[in-house]
């Protein structure tokens, strides 16, 4: 087991009063596998993700509750310069805006160089002969004269390749992915997956993708979790998730998704609006969107309940997982 | 086809690139449309797709006459309205309304949604009389799926989708007969996204109102759409029906676009063949001679460095019947499945 988040909470207080992002959510990753955060807007699958890495703002959020165990370490637990250490050199992050993740008035080079120069202790030359390695590594033409260029210079496809190649600098064990491609056009996108897909298989390493596009969660993800309101609603083997969802806001989300391969006329759409996190519903959080609802959702918050008949690690948090799964 | 409500010859917008300051000169130029006809019937939705950078938008733009176009005609109900002006022009921009993508910074802020929609009526008061323009709003609110009690709230107090609900409901007021909508979906969560395609179909028979789609989503333009027009670099490459686009394409740019679309659809990852296109697309400052996709095309011969590929349908299938004779600007145009067939029937997703 690389990472194991066992029951994370986060908050933030507000001016309004205390947004709870995280409620709760627990997953895994092992070396080697890609794991999908699915949500929309709010579900706290980025929050999630930055308190794994440790670049959570603190405050206005808070941990409140929770373990992130890397290879069996509480990441909570560290001191900041410890955390530091496994940032960048055991676990990487990869942004969805390269151009403002990168910083301006550094060449591309410098900003590579810079991670063997402070991690590794490298000589400058070292450390530039790397970087242009690299920058070969995630294929940018020209590399040997490109590594003197700026951000700016470069387009939205080889910057996020530039993101890439920081991430994977010191060949750390997970990668974090927020949004990778959310920013790409789609052929473009095409590219950066696969290279995203081909570094993880060469490293073996464990990737989270961060993203709303289900497509792309279909492409590359081994497992899925989809997160709603700061809860993880529903955790499956990606094919098991698409043939036969466990969860009604799973369900209502590929049915409302228009396909390429087909063209109907009107679209499912789930009603109503994702809750403010300020104010979550009781019980069940999609309760009042939920086409299946009945009176124990509105009081009683479902736990992760194990589907039971399917393969190992499915888990559904909706009382009525079994008809959803058959209906 | 009946008489098409719009039609659009040699459309054209070049932003001028010059140096200087004292003698500014000209060194170049944005080709950021560079020759664009489509017709638009009434009633029907024409999707136009392509990447960011390829003009889609600019072409909307014109359109709705918010730029002007360097050359080229729109002709509505046949009559020029690139040459118009004043209150004639004013008259025919009634009829085309735009609704915008980012429906955060489409609303001002300071107005409430009520005054939103309705100035439009301060704009065309032939269209609704004074005293009945309150009334009309909220009808309207009602028409786009709004509580018409919200009529006195700030677009602040709106989540995405219902501003862009009142984006739409703006664009509805002057009871136009086409609707230019730029990306009107792609900030919104997947889940808000169907609810306001569905509107968008609704309204659309309710009204008989004619789209023109703007979009870089293939899969909600193939949704959406009637017929469909590719665009790469300032051009339309290809250009038929839903069902020549998306199961016959035979531009070799379309078959790209294509298959790099992601399908929710783990199944499907393994047989299905990926079209990788090497490199960026070119500056449109600096647009390729010959064929504008050459530099990024696998097919690409010396021909296409020297002849410009009319968009027409191609000499290999001018005999052909059939999904693949439609209009593509490709010299070596070849039918290609890349998007997998529909497997069971299924109208959308897995049916229920």
């Amino acid at each position: 087991m690389l990472l194991d988040v066992r029951d994370l909470h986060v908050e933030f207080h507000t001016r309004e009063g205390v947004a709870k992002a995280v409620n709760g959510v627990n997953y895994r990753v092992d070396a080697g596998e890609t794991l999908a955060v699915l949500g929309e807007s709010g579900s706290g699958k980025s929050v999630t993700a930055q308190a794994v890495m440790g670049i959570l703002d603190m405050p206005p959020g808070r941990i409140t509750r929770g373990q992130v165990l890397f290879e069996g370490r509480d990441l909570l637990k560290l001191k900041e310069d410890e955390r530091r250490r496994v940032r960048g050199a055991e676990m990487a992050m990869i942004f969805q805006d390269a151009l403002s993740s990168l910083n301006p008035v550094l060449t591309v080079g410098d900003q590579l160089a810079e991670m063997f120069t402070v991690h590794r202790g490298m000589s400058r030359k070292d450390a530039r002969a790397r970087a242009v390695e690299l920058m070969d590594r995630v294929r940018i033409p020209a590399a040997g004269q490109r590594v003197k260029q700026y951000p700016h210079q470069f387009s939205g496809g080889m910057r996020q390749r530039i993101m890439i190649a920081m991430a994977m600098a010191l060949e750390p064990k997970l990668i974090i992915a927020d949004e990778p491609t959310t920013a790409l056009d789609v052929t473009v996108q095409a590219q950066v997956m696969d290279l995203l897909a081909e570094l993880q298989r060469e490293y073996r390493m464990g990737l989270i993708l961060i993203t709303h596009d289900l497509g792309v969660v279909a492409d590359v993800a081994d497992r899925i979790a989809v997160m709603y309101a700061g809860r993880i609603v529903e955790t499956a083997p990606v094919h098991d998730l698409y043939k036969a969802p466990a969860h009604p806001y799973t369900r209502g989300l590929l049915d409302s998704v228009p396909r390429l391969d087909h063209k109907g006329r009107e679209l499912y759409a789930i009603k109503g609006l994702p809750p403010s996190l300020l104010h979550i519903p009781s019980g069940c959080p999609f309760h009042p969107r939920c086409p299946m609802v009945r009176d124990v959702c509105r009081t009683d918050v479902p736990p992760l309940y194990e589907v039971t008949g399917a393969p190992a690690g499915r888990g559904s948090a909706c009382h009525f997982w079994r008809e959803c799964l058959h209906g | 086809m009946a008489e098409p409500i719009l039609q659009v010859r040699g459309l054209v917008k070049h932003y001028p690139l010059t140096t200087g300051v004292l003698f500014r000169k000209q060194v170049g130029a944005v080709r950021a449309v560079d020759g664009v006809d489509f017709d638009l019937a009434r009633g029907e939705t024409l999707g136009i797709v392509g990447e960011s950078g390829c003009g889609k938008s600019t072409v909307a733009r014109m359109l709705v006459n918010l730029e002007k176009p360097t050359a080229g005609e729109i002709r509505y109900k046949g009559e020029d309205i690139t040459r118009l002006s004043g209150k004639a022009l004013k008259a025919v921009r009634r009829n085309i309304q735009m609704v915008f993508q980012d429906p955060y910074t489409s609303l001002n802020p300071r107005m409430t949604v009520g005054d939103i929609i309705g100035e439009a009526y301060d704009i065309h008061p032939e269209v609704a009389p004074r005293g009945d323009r309150r009334r009309r709003v909220r009808e309207l609110l009602d028409v786009v799926g709004l509580n018409p009690e919200y009529v006195n709230r700030y677009p602040h107090q709106f989540s995405g989708g219902q501003r862009q609900r009142i984006g739409i409901a703006r664009g509805l007021a002057l009871r136009p007969e086409i609707i230019v909508a730029d990306e009107p979906v792609s900030a919104l969560d997947v889940s808000v996204q169907a609810q306001v395609i569905n509107l968008m179909g609704r309204l659309q028979d309710e009204f008989g109102l004619s789209y023109v789609f703007i979009a870089h989503d293939l899969s909600i333009v193939r949704h959406i759409s009637d017929r469909v027009a590719v665009m790469y670099l300032g051009r339309i490459v290809e250009t038929g029906s839903h069902t020549e686009i998306y199961d016959h394409p035979t531009h070799p740019y379309t078959q790209a676009l294509l298959s790099a679309v992601p399908v929710p659809d783990p199944e499907a990852r393994e047989h299905r063949e990926r079209i990788i296109l090497a490199g960026d697309v070119p500056s449109p400052a600096n647009i390729p001679s010959g064929c504008r996709f050459r530099t990024r095309c696998w097919k690409a011969r010396e021909r296409c460095a020297l002849e410009v590929p009319p968009l027409a349908v191609p000499a290999g299938f001018r005999d052909a019947t059939g999904p693949v004779a439609h209009d593509s600007a490709c010299h070596f145009a070849e039918a290609k499945q890349v998007v997998p067939p529909e497997a069971d029937g299924a109208e959308s997703g897995r049916g229920r």
